[in-house]
C-alpha cells in the first residue's frame, strides 16, 4: 500500500445529494420525444419478451376486431384505452432508455476518428501513423502534450497530466504514469503536458468509452437474476388471471341460462360476457403496472449509477449490490481524507519547534493542497503564526518530478517533501541529514502518520507529522450500515495498533491491519464462505484478483488497466466513498420492484369491485351490494377501471425512474413502511381513482 | 347457557387442548424424522422391503419411490375393490363398479378421500380395512414424509440428499400414526362407535318395522381417517352417522384427532430448522387463519340467513340434534381447511355463506392448517411467495431461512400455485359448459353451479368433502375428479421436492438485520394477506355467480 | 438398459411395502382393535343394542321411525325428526337431503310426471303437520296457509305463486300493484323473478330439528323443545299424567358434554321404550 500521499493527486469528493440517493427528475419533455420510441415497440416480435404486455396487446387486437365488427362509443373507447394502456408500457421503457441516450451521445462526442503513432517495440524511437481503429492490443503508441489518447492502454514510459473530462466530466487533470497503480488510460482522453508511450490493452471496437455506450444506451441490457425470477412470478399471475377469466365464461353463460327473463346487456349475453368486457377485465387484473415499468425500473437503476459516475458493466453486480453484507473500504481515501493534515512538527535535535513550524508555514503559504493548508492551520494554532504576505518570494511548485514543494525567499530556500526526496536535496545543497531525521521518519510512518521533511539549505530542521483525518458523519454512516445488517471493514496498510485507533474512531466493525493483496483476497473468500456478499473498491493491479473475486468491485477510473478489467464497477470519480451510495441504489432497485409488484396485485381488489358487479348485476341484483363504488352504469364502471389501470402506468413512471425513497433501517422497519404505503395504498388508490374516473366520464354518450 | 357462547367455548376449549399436546407431539415427532436408529419392527420391515434404510435419497430418488409407491397402491387398492366379493368378509357386497373402483382408488391413495360411492352399500369390511384403511395411513405418512423433505431442503446445505423416502414412509406409519390411532379408536369405542365384523342384521323396531343395524370395524378406521385428515366416511353419512361419531364429546375427539398433527408439524419443522420461533411463525398464520374460518363459518350459520334457514328459524337441515348449529359449523370449517373431508353435517344445505366459508377453506389451498404434511408443504410455499415479494422490498434478493428465492425456486412456487386453481376452475368450466354433466346437480341456479365448484376445488386440493347433492357416480365425474386429485395431489409434490432439492444444494445465507424476519407477527401478517388476496383473486369471478350471488338475493 | 433394473427394483420395493403395509395396518391393526374393544366395551362396539323382552328392538345409537305401514306417526310415541336416509331412518342408506338454503321452487306434478317439493315446501307442509298434530299453529315464515313455500315468480305483467297449483287460492291477492295467479302444473316459469314472501308469521312454534332432515338420516335424537311440544299429545293418548311424561323427558335427555359440547337431545328410542315400561 502506498503512502507517498504527496505523489496523490489531491482528490475533490464528488459533492453529496443530501447524502441520500436521489435520482433525476423526469422533464415532461422526455415523454414526447420518447413517444416514437413507444410506438416502435409496438411490434409484437420484440413485446412478447415481456409476457404481461405481450397479452394486452393480443387483448387490444382482438377487442379491435369486435370493436370493428360492432362498432359502439363503448367498444372504441375501450379499444382507445386498451392501446393506450402499452403504449405507456413502452413509454416508460423509452423514456428510461431514452435518458441513457443523451448521456451515449456526450460520449460518442469524446469518440472521434483520431489517429495514433504507433511503434514497432516499445523501445522504438518513431514509428507509423495508423488510424485509432487498426490498434490492436499490445500495439505500443506515443502520445505528446495535445495529442488525444487513441484507445484504452497503460503508460509503460513517462509521466503526463491528462485531461479525462470527456469521461468523468471532472475538469481537473490527473497525473499518468509508468508504472504503478496511476498507468492507465482512456482512449479519448487528453494529453496535457509531457510525452508518454502508452501499450493498448483494447481490443478495437471494445474500448471503454464503446462499452460504456453501450451500457448507458441499454443495448445489451441483460435481465438480472431477481427481474428474471419476479418475470417468472408475474408471468405465472398472468397465467392464473387468464384461467380464472376464461373460465369464467361458461359459468357466466350457465348463469344466464338459468335467468332467462333477464334481457341482454352490453357485458353479459346468452353468449357470456362480452369479448370487450372479458378483455377489460383480464387487462384489468392481469399485473400490468409492474409488468409495464420492470424494464424501466431496471434501466433507471443503472441510469442512477451513471449519474453518479459510476458504470456497472452489469446489472447483476448493481443487484448484488443491494445483497452486499460486508463491505471492505479502503482506509485512506474512503474512511479518512486521503489529504492527511499536519498534527505535530518534530524538530531534529538543536532546531526549535518553533523554528521548524515557522520555515514549515513559509513553505506552505502557497501551497494550495490541504495538506498544505493543514499546515499553515496548525502553525496558527499550535504557534501563533499569523499568515502573511510575502514580497520577492518564488514559490517552487510541487511536481512529480521533484516530489518537493517550497519556497525561495531571498537567501532563504526551503523545502518539504517526502523524505527521500528532501534529503536527495539537502544532499544535494552539500548538508548531511543525520540519523536521527530517518528515525523521526520511521516513527511516524509506524504510527500510521506520514513525515514531510522539511530543510532549509542543506540542514534538515525536522519532520511535520502529518495525521489520518477520519472523514466527517461516516460515523452514523456505519451506523446505518449496520442497521442494514451491513458489517463494514476497514482495510489499511498501517500497523495494528493505528488501524485499530481509526478503526475505533471511525466507527467500522473491524478492520484488516498490514493487508497485503493475498490478505485481502483471504478475507474476501473467508466472507464468501459463510454465504456473505462482499464489496469492495480498488485501484491497484495487485487489487486485480481481489476485485475479481469480491461481488461487488468497484475499480477506480485512476486505477490499472487490469483494476478496471477486474472489477464490475468503475467509479468515474474514483471516490471510495461511493461504495456506500452503490449499495444503496442496489437496495433501491429491489425495493422499488418489490413495492410496485405489491401495489399492482393490490390494485386488482378494487378492479374485481368495479368489474364483477358490472358484469353480474343485471343476472343477480344482489350482486350490486358489491358495487361499492357505487358507480353509475357497468360501462361506466368498466370504462373506469381500464382509464385508471392505464393511467395509473404514467402516473408511476417517475416513481419508477426514481426510484422508491430508501431510507437505511432495518429489514422490518422498511417493510412495514412500504407495505403501507404500496401495499395498503395500493387497495385505496384505485377505489379513488375509479371512482373519480366514474364521475368524470358517466356523462359521455353510451355509459348508461 | 346459550348455543353461541358453548359454541365459543368449544372452539376455545380445542385450542387449548391443541396448545398444550403441539409441543411434545412435534417434538417427538422431531425425533423420528431425525434419529439415525431404527426399532427392531422398522428393521424387520425394512429387510422385507429390501431397501437399505441408512441410505440418503436425492429429491429425484425420493420423487420416484413416491411415485412408485402411489402406484401400486393404486393397482392394490382398485385389485381389492373389483375381487372384494371373491375376498373374506365381503358381507354380500357386489364388485365395485370399474369408474368407482378406479376413481376411488385415487381418491384413497391421494388423500382426498372423495367418495363417489355409498360405504353401506357397496365396500365389504376387508375393502374396507385392507384397502380404505391401509390408503388412510400410508397417504398420510407420504404427506408429512414430502413435507419433511422439504424442511430437511430448508435445514440442509450443498447437499442432494433428503432424506429416504421408505424409511419417512414406514416410520410415520409406525412411530406416528399407528399408536395414535389405536389409542383413538379405543377412545371412539368407548363411547359407542362399532368395532366388528358383523354384517348387517335386520331387527324389528318398535314400531313394527324393520331395521337394518349395520357392523364393521369402524372405529378403527374412524381414528385414522381423522388423525391422518383423510375423511372417508366408514358410511354415506360419515361422521353425522352416529356410528361414526357418536356423542358431542366424540365429535370433538374427532375434531382433536383431525387438528393433532397439522397443528404440530411446524413445530416439527421449527425443530428440524433449528429455530423454533420460524415453527411458530407457520403456526401463527396457520392458525389465525383457521380461527377467521371456524369463526366465520359459525357466524353464518348461527345467523340463518337464505329463505329455508329463516323458514325454519335455524341452518338445522342436515344436521345432527347431539351436535347443534355451531358444533357442526365448527366441524365443517376445520374438515374443510385440513382436507379432511370428513362431515358431521351437510354442507349442501349450509346458508350460502356458511357453504362459501367451506369452499373457501379450501380455496386457501388446504395450508391453514391443511392436511397432515400437504399443509405445512403448501403452507411453506406460500411463505416463499411472500418472502419474495417482501424480500424485494426490503432491498436485498428475497431469501427465507437462510436461502435464496431465485429464478427456479419462485418458477417451482409459482407452478405449485398455479396447479390447483387451474385443476379447479378448468374443471367446473368444462362440467358446466356441459348440459348432460350439469344434469347432475341436484339443486338448480346459483346453488347448482356452486355443487360443482365445491366438487372440483374438492377433488384438486385433495379434500374429499363434497357438496353432496351432485350426483358424480358417472363415468364422466369419476373420471375428470379422479384426474383432479392424482395432478393435484402429484404435481404439487412433485414440485415441492424439486424445490426441496433445489434449496439443499444452497450455501446458507447468515442472517443480518438487513434480512427480512420472517419470524415476526409483520411476516405472520403478509403470509395471511397473501394467501387470502391470491385466493380472492383467483376465485372471486367462479365466488360471485355461485355462492355470493345465492348470499346476496 | 441400466434404468430397467432401477425402475423395476423401486416398482418391487413398492410392491413389497403396500403388501407389508396392508398386512400391519389393514388386518393387525384392526383386529386388535377389535379384541381390546371387544373385551372392554362388548356393548358399545357391536352397536348398543337395546333390547325388549329380550329382543333386540334397534341401537340406542340409530334413529327410528315410529310411524305405521302407512308413514301416519303413531300417536303414542314420540316422533322422531324427518329423515332423508332410504325410506326413513334406513342405515343402509344413510344421508342428507342436500338441498340447498334457497331451493324454494318445486316442480309441480303434471303429465303424469311426479314433480319435486323443494326443501322450502318440504319445512312448510312438515310444521303444517305437526301443527295439526300437536294441535299448536304450523305457521312459518315463507309458508304459504296450506303448508307450501310462500314463492312469487314476477314478470312485468303479473305474478304467479309458482308452488301453489291451481285452482289454489294464491296466499296473496297481489305484489306491488301486481295480480297474482296460481301455477298452471307444467307450466314454464323460469323467466320470473323468484321472490320469496316472508308474510307476518310470528316466531314459529314448531322446532327447528322437527322440520329438517338431519345429516345422517339416523338422527337418534330430537331437542328438549320438540319433546315438550309432543309431551301432551302422548300424555294424553296413552292417559298418563303430563308431568310423569315430562319428567321421563328430563330423564332421557342428554345435556351438554362437560357442559359445553353439543346441544341437550332426548333420544326418542329410550323414551319411547321407557314409556312402553311404565
Amino acid at each position: 500500500m502506498s503512502t507517498q500521499v504527496l505523489e496523490t493527486p489531491s482528490q475533490v469528493p464528488a459533492p453529496k445529494k443530501n447524502g441520500r440517493v436521489g435520482g433525476g427528475l423526469l422533464d415532461p419533455r422526455q415523454l414526447i420525444r420518447s413517444l416514437p420510441d413507444a410506438l416502435r415497440k409496438l411490434n409484437p416480435v420484440t413485446l412478447w419478451r415481456n409476457p404481461v404486455m405481450f397479452v394486452v396487446e393480443v387483448g387490444a387486437v382482438f377487442t379491435t376486431v369486435l370493436a370493428v365488427a360492432d362498432p359502439s362509443f363503448f367498444a372504441w373507447a375501450i379499444v382507445v384505452w386498451l392501446w393506450l394502456t402499452v403504449i405507456f408500457a413502452n413509454l416508460a421503457e423509452a423514456v428510461a432508455e431514452g435518458r441513457g441516450k443523451a448521456q451515449a451521445a456526450t460520449l460518442r462526442a469524446a469518440k472521434r476518428d483520431t489517429t495514433a503513432r504507433r511503434l514497432r517495440s516499445s523501445d522504438a524511437v518513431d514509428g507509423d501513423v495508423v488510424g485509432a481503429a487498426e490498434l490492436r492490443p499490445g500495439d505500443f503508441v506515443v502520445v505528446e502534450a495535445g495529442e488525444v489518447v487513441p484507445g484504452d492502454g497503460d503508460v509503460v514510459e513517462g509521466i503526463a497530466s491528462v485531461d479525462e473530462s470527456a469521461i468523468t466530466g471532472e475538469s481537473a487533470p490527473v497525473i499518468r504514469e509508468s508504472g504503478g497503480d496511476r498507468s492507465a488510460v482512456t482512449g479519448g482522453t487528453k494529453v496535457l503536458s509531457d510525452k508518454i508511450i502508452v501499450r493498448i490493452t483494447q481490443k478495437p471496437g471494445e474500448s471503454f468509452i464503446d462499452r460504456m455506450i453501450a451500457l448507458v444506451e441499454g443495448a445489451d441490457r441483460q435481465r438480472t437474476p431477481n427481474e428474471i425470477a419476479l418475470n417468472i412470478l408475474l408471468a405465472a399471475l398472468t397465467i392464473v388471471f387468464l384461467v380464472a377469466t376464461a373460465t369464467m365464461q361458461p359459468l357466466a353463460i350457465y348463469s344466464k341460462l338459468v335467468n332467462p327473463g333477464v334481457p341482454d346487456s352490453v357485458a353479459l349475453t346468452s353468449d357470456g360476457v362480452t369479448g370487450i368486457v372479458l378483455v377489460s377485465l383480464i387487462v384489468c387484473l392481469i399485473p400490468t403496472t409492474i409488468g409495464a415499468l420492470l424494464s424501466a425500473i431496471g434501466i433507471a437503476g443503472m441510469d442512477r449509477l451513471v449519474q453518479r459516475n459510476v458504470l456497472a458493466m452489469s446489472g447483476r453486480a448493481v443487484e448484488a449490490a443491494g445483497d452486499v453484507s460486508t463491505l471492505l473500504l479502503d482506509k485512506t481515501g474512503t474512511i479518512t481524507l486521503g489529504n492527511r493534515q499536519a498534527g505535530e512538527f518534530v524538530p531534529v535535535a538543536g532546531v526549535s519547534e518553533a523554528e521548524l513550524a515557522e520555515a514549515a508555514q513559509l513553505s506552505s503559504l502557497a501551497d494550495e493542497t490541504p495538506e498544505g493548508r493543514s499546515i499553515v492551520v496548525f502553525a496558527k494554532e499550535r504557534h501563533g503564526l499569523r499568515e502573511r504576505e510575502l514580497h520577492g518570494a518564488e514559490w517552487v511548485h510541487f511536481t512529480a518530478q521533484t516530489r518537493m514543494s517550497g519556497v525561495n525567499l531571498g537567501e532563504r530556500q526551503i523545502r518539504k517533501g517526502a523524505a527521500s526526496a528532501v534529503l536527495r536535496w539537502v544532499r544535494d545543497q552539500g548538508g548531511h541529514p543525520t540519523d536521527e531525521v530517518g528515525r523521526i521518519v520511521d516513527g511516524i510512518s509506524a504510527s500510521g502518520g506520514t513525515p514531510l521533511v522539511v530543510a532549509e539549505r542543506g540542514r534538515v530542521l525536522g519532520v511535520i507529522h502529518l495525521k489520518d483525518v477520519v472523514k466527517q458523519g461516516l460515523r452514523e454512516r456505519f451506523d446505518e450500515m449496520r442497521r442494514m445488517g451491513i458489517r463494514t471493514v476497514m482495510i489499511t496498510g498501517d500497523n495494528p495498533l493505528t488501524a485499530r485507533a481509526i478503526a475505533e474512531e471511525a466507527g467500522v466493525d473491524d478492520f484488516l491491519a498490514e493487508a497485503t493483496p493475498e490478505d485481502k483476497l483471504a478475507l474476501i473468500k473467508q466472507e464468501q464462505e459463510g454465504g456473505r456478499l462482499v464489496a469492495m473498491t480498488g485501484d491497484g493491479t495487485n487489487d486485480a484478483p481481489a476485485l475479481a473475486q469480491a461481488d461487488v468491485g468497484v475499480a477506480m477510473n485512476t486505477g490499472t488497466s487490469a483494476a478496471k478489467e477486474a472489477g464490475n464497477m468503475v467509479d468515474l470519480d474514483s471516490n471510495p466513498t461511493k461504495l456506500i451510495e452503490i449499495v444503496e441504489i442496489g437496495k433501491q432497485l429491489l425495493i422499488t420492484r418489490g413495492a410496485l409488484t405489491t401495489f399492482s396485485i393490490a390494485n386488482d381488489v378494487a378492479k374485481y369491485f368495479a368489474i364483477i358487479p358490472a358484469m353480474f348485476a343485471a343476472v343477480y341484483p344482489g350482486l350490486d351490494a358489491l358495487n361499492v363504488m357505487r358507480l353509475s352504469s357497468p360501462q361506466s364502471a368498466v370504462m373506469s377501471a381500464v382509464i385508471f389501470n392505464a393511467i395509473v402506468i404514467v402516473v408511476l413512471i417517475p416513481l419508477a425512474l426514481r426510484g422508491v425513497r430508501y431510507r437505511p433501517s432495518s429489514a422490518s422497519k422498511l417493510l412495514s413502511r412500504n407495505l403501507y404505503v404500496y401495499g395498503l395504498g395500493g387497495i385505496i388508490a384505485p377505489f379513488v381513482g375509479i371512482k373519480l374516473i366514474d364521475l368524470l366520464i358517466h356523462l359521455l354518450p353510451g355509459m348508461s | 347457557m346459550s348455543t353461541t357462547a358453548a359454541g365459543m367455548i368449544f372452539i376455545v376449549s380445542l385450542v387449548l387442548a391443541l396448545a398444550l399436546v403441539h409441543k411434545p407431539l412435534g417434538d417427538y415427532m422431531h425425533r423420528v424424522y431425525t434419529t439415525p436408529r431404527h426399532t427392531a419392527v422398522e428393521r424387520w420391515i425394512y429387510r422385507l422391503l429390501g431397501i437399505r434404510p441408512d441410505t440418503e435419497q436425492s429429491w429425484g430418488v425420493y420423487a420416484r419411490g413416491l411415485l412408485a409407491f402411489s402406484l401400486v397402491s393404486v393397482l392394490a387398492v382398485y385389485g381389492i375393490q373389483r375381487l372384494q366379493d371373491k375376498l373374506p368378509l365381503s358381507v354380500g357386497m357386489a364388485p365395485v363398479t370399474d369408474h368407482i373402483a378406479w376413481n376411488t382408488a385415487i381418491s384413497f391413495v391421494t388423500n382426498t378421500n372423495w367418495q363417489s360411492y355409498s360405504g353401506e352399500s357397496t365396500m365389504g369390511h376387508l375393502t374396507q380395512m385392507g384397502a380404505l384403511a391401509v390408503q388412510n395411513f400410508v397417504s398420510a405418512a407420504v404427506g408429512m414424509a414430502v413435507a419433511v423433505a422439504l424442511v430437511r431442503g430448508f435445514a440442509r446445505s450443498r447437499t442432494e440428499h433428503l432424506g429416504n423416502f421408505w424409511v419417512d414412509l414406514v416410520r410415520g406409519c409406525v412411530r406416528i400414526l399407528l399408536p395414535i390411532a389405536f389409542v383413538g379408536a379405543v377412545v371412539l369405542v368407548a363411547a359407542g362407535v362399532i368395532q366388528n365384523f358383523a354384517a348387517p342384521h335386520d331387527i324389528a323396531t318398535l314400531a313394527g318395522g324393520h331395521q337394518a343395524i349395520t357392523g364393521g370395524p369402524v372405529a378403527s378406521q374412524e381414528a385414522i381417517k381423522e388423525l391422518g385428515t383423510n375423511g372417508g366416511g366408514f358410511y354415506n353419512a360419515n361422521s353425522a352417522h352416529p356410528f361414526e361419531n357418536a356423542t358431542s364429546w366424540t365429535n370433538w375427539v374427532e375434531l382433536f384427532l383431525i387438528l393433532l398433527i397439522p397443528f404440530a408439524l411446524p413445530r416439527t419443522f421449527g425443530r428440524m430448522v433449528g429455530q423454533v420461533r420460524q415453527g411458530y411463525a407457520i403456526l401463527a398464520v396457520m392458525g389465525v387463519l383457521a380461527l377467521a374460518g371456524v369463526l366465520l363459518t359459525n357466524a353464518f350459520e348461527l345467523s340463518a340467513h337464505a329463505t329455508v334457514p329463516q323458514a325454519v328459524g335455524a341452518a338445522m337441515e342436515g344436521k345432527e340434534v347431539r351436535f347443534g348449529v355451531s358444533n357442526s359449523a365448527t366441524f365443517g370449517a376445520v374438515t374443510t381447511l385440513t382436507s379432511t373431508g370428513a362431515v358431521n353435517s351437510f354442507h349442501d344445505s349450509y346458508t350460502p355463506f356458511g357453504g362459501m366459508m367451506t369452499m373457501v377453506d379450501m380455496m386457501l389451498g388446504e395450508v391453514a392448517p391443511g392436511g397432515v404434511g400437504a399443509g405445512l408443504y403448501g403452507m411453506l410455499v406460500l411463505a416463499v411467495i411472500t418472502v419474495f415479494v417482501a424480500g424485494l422490498m426490503v432491498g436485498r434478493t428475497p431469501e427465507y431461512l437462510g436461502k435464496k428465492i431465485g429464478a427456479r425456486e419462485i418458477k417451482l412456487a409459482s407452478m405449485y400455485f398455479l396447479v390447483t386453481p387451474a385443476l379447479v376452475l378448468i374443471g367446473t368450466a368444462a362440467a358446466m359448459a356441459s348440459s348432460v354433466q350439469r344434469a347432475s346437480m341436484l339443486n338448480s341456479g346459483p346453488h347448482g353451479l356452486s355443487e360443482v365448484l365445491y366438487a372440483f376445488t374438492s377433488a384438486s386440493n385433495n379434500n374429499g368433502s363434497a357438496f353432496a347433492g351432485l350426483t358424480v357416480n358417472t363415468p364422466w365425474w369419476d373420471v375428470a375428479l379422479g384426474l383432479c386429485m392424482a395432478f393435484g395431489r402429484f404435481l404439487p409434490i412433485i414440485l415441492v421436492l424439486a424445490l426441496a432439492g433445489s434449496l439443499a444444494r444452497q450455501s446458507p445465507v447468515p442472517a443480518s438485520a438487513g434480512t427480512l424476519p420472517t419470524h415476526r407477527p409483520q411476516f405472520v401478517g403478509m403470509v395471511v394477506g397473501v394467501t387470502i388476496v391470491l385466493v380472492a383473486l383467483t376465485y372471486l369471478p367462479a365466488l360471485a355467480l355461485g355462492p355470493i350471488a345465492e348470499g346476496l338475493s | 438398459m441400466k434404468r430397467l433394473p432401477s425402475l423395476l427394483r423401486r416398482h418391487l420395493a413398492a410392491l413389497r411395502a403396500v403388501a407389508v403395509l396392508t398386512v400391519l395396518l389393514g388386518l393387525v391393526y384392526p383386529v386388535v382393535t377389535t379384541g381390546v374393544a371387544q373385551a372392554l366395551f362388548n356393548g358399545h362396539a357391536n352397536g348398543s343394542i337395546v333390547d325388549r323382552d329380550d329382543r333386540p328392538v334397534g341401537s340406542a345409537l340409530i334413529g327410528q321411525s315410529f310411524t305405521d305401514a302407512d308413514g301416519n306417526p303413531i300417536r303414542k310415541y314420540f316422533q322422531s325428526r324427518p329423515s332423508a336416509a332410504g325410506d326413513g331412518y334406513d342405515p343402509t342408506s344413510t344421508g342428507a337431503s342436500n338441498l340447498g338454503p334457497d331451493d324454494v321452487v318445486d316442480t309441480l306434478p303434471a303429465h303424469g310426471e311426479e314433480g319435486r317439493q323443494s326443501l322450502l315446501t318440504r319445512v312448510c307442509a312438515r310444521s303444517k303437520a305437526i301443527g295439526e298434530l300437536e294441535g299448536v299453529s304450523g305457521a312459518r315464515p315463507y309458508c304459504t296457509p296450506d303448508g307450501v313455500g310462500a314463492v312469487l315468480k314476477v314478470f312485468p305483467g303479473h305474478a304467479v305463486s309458482v308452488n301453489q297449483a291451481c285452482p289454489a287460492k294464491p296466499f296473496v291477492t297481489a305484489y306491488k300493484g301486481l295480480e297474482v295467479e296460481c301455477a298452471v302444473p307444467g307450466e314454464d316459469y323460469a323467466a320470473g323473478r323468484t321472490v320469496p314472501i316472508r308474510g307476518d308469521a310470528g316466531p314459529p312454534q314448531v322446532p327447528a330439528d322437527a322440520v329438517t332432515a338431519s345429516g345422517s338420516g339416523l338422527d337418534p335424537d330430537i331437542s328438549v323443545a320438540y319433546a315438550d311440544l309432543q309431551a301432551p299429545r302422548v300424555a294424553r293418548e296413552r292417559g298418563m299424567p303430563l308431568d310423569q311424561v315430562r319428567d321421563l323427558i328430563r330423564s332421557h335427555t342428554t345435556g351438554r358434554a362437560l357442559g359445553f359440547m353439543g346441544e341437550p337431545a332426548v333420544n326418542v328410542l329410550e323414551l319411547n321404550l321407557a314409556l312402553d315400561g311404565k
